[in-house]
């Protein structure tokens, strides 16, 4: 690849990467409010407005201590990450409560549908271990157990994997680096 | 033989409860609060292993509600199993009465021998 070949698929994957950073901006569920070098709130997303019901007009341009203390009389989970990049301070990430709400009645529902499979894989494991059966049942069984399984992955590659996407998404798009989301090794 | 009646919407979990129980219990099984309140009108069972979240007019814990709250079925020891397992979920099967409460996953022997003990060997039910 010569020079001119490597400067354009640079100017490429730049264009896409500011392209997919906008995109989530816009799309995120995830209030999120950039800090400039200067101290003052410099832009915000969205969903901001959605999450504090604060018009842009009343944030832009307002010092770091009152966009504190503005959002402070709010029900909001609030994180603040700090950086150098792209002349930023820092950037706030906030959840409404009634988000918060949403997303942890999605994690129910999706605890619900793992164990439902799981609840007859472990059972049959169970039975099998423990039991004396004839080859036909037993067979019975171990196929069932292999189809929960498979219902069981299917729910992981529909629901799972899909939210570890989302969550790297919005996290690249916060931090400006990729991430993976938290898996808890227990 | 002691009744069970085994109600969940989930042929493969009534299977297994089934595989467990057989031999020490007569059992019974629905697919749906709705048609267990009709097996249990026809024939009161000792016990009933009670799926949450099923199909049709009722759920496992309105049914549940609903015999504890009838004279005539209040001593049916009735076992919750669900995929539930929130807290309050929990806290909503005390609140309907329930004697236990099994989460899945669970161990199909274990139930076997909770309601062998309840049943068998104890029969004056404790309450969840």
């Amino acid at each position: 690849m010569n020079t001119q070949e490597s400067q354009e698929m640079s100017a490429t994957n730049e264009r896409l990467s500011t392209a997919a950073l906008a995109a989530v901006w816009e799309s995120t569920p995830c209030g999120i409010a950039a800090i400039g070098s200067d101290g003052n709130v410099r832009a915000i997303n969205p969903a901001f407005e959605t999450c504090t019901g604060l018009a842009s007009a009343t944030v832009l341009g307002i010092g770091e201590a009152d966009f504190d203390a503005l959002l402070g009389t709010l029900q909001l989970e609030r994180r603040r990450v700090e950086t150098s990049a792209g002349g930023l301070r820092a950037v706030h990430y906030l959840r409404s409560a009634e988000r918060r709400r949403t997303d942890n009645k999605a994690l129910a529902g999706l605890s619900a549908a793992l164990r439902e499979p799981l609840a007859s894989i472990y059972g049959f494991a169970e039975l099998l271990l423990t039991q004396d059966y004839d080859e036909e049942t037993r067979h019975s069984l171990a196929t069932t157990v292999l189809e929960q399984a498979e219902a069981m992955s299917n729910v992981i590659n529909d629901r799972l994997d899909t939210r570890q996407i989302e969550y790297a998404a919005a996290a690249q798009a916060l931090t400006g680096s990729p991430q993976r989301a938290p898996v808890d090794h227990k | 033989m002691k009744k069970v009646l085994i109600v969940d919407d989930q042929p493969n979990i009534r299977w297994m409860i089934h595989l467990a129980l057989r031999k020490i219990f007569v059992l019974e099984e629905a697919g749906s609060a709705d048609a267990a309140y009709v097996c249990i009108k026809h024939g009161r069972p000792d016990a009933l292993v009670l799926d949450v979240l099923m199909p049709g007019s009722m759920n496992g814990f309105q049914l549940c509600e609903r015999l504890k709250r009838d004279p005539e079925f209040a001593g049916i020891h009735i076992v919750l199993l669900t995929a539930c397992g929130q807290v309050a979920d929990q806290e909503l099967g005390r609140a309907v009465g329930a004697n236990a409460y099994f989460l899945k996953p669970f161990s199909p022997m274990a139930l076997a021998q909770h309601l062998a003990k309840v049943l068998l060997i104890r029969p004056e039910q404790g309450a969840l």
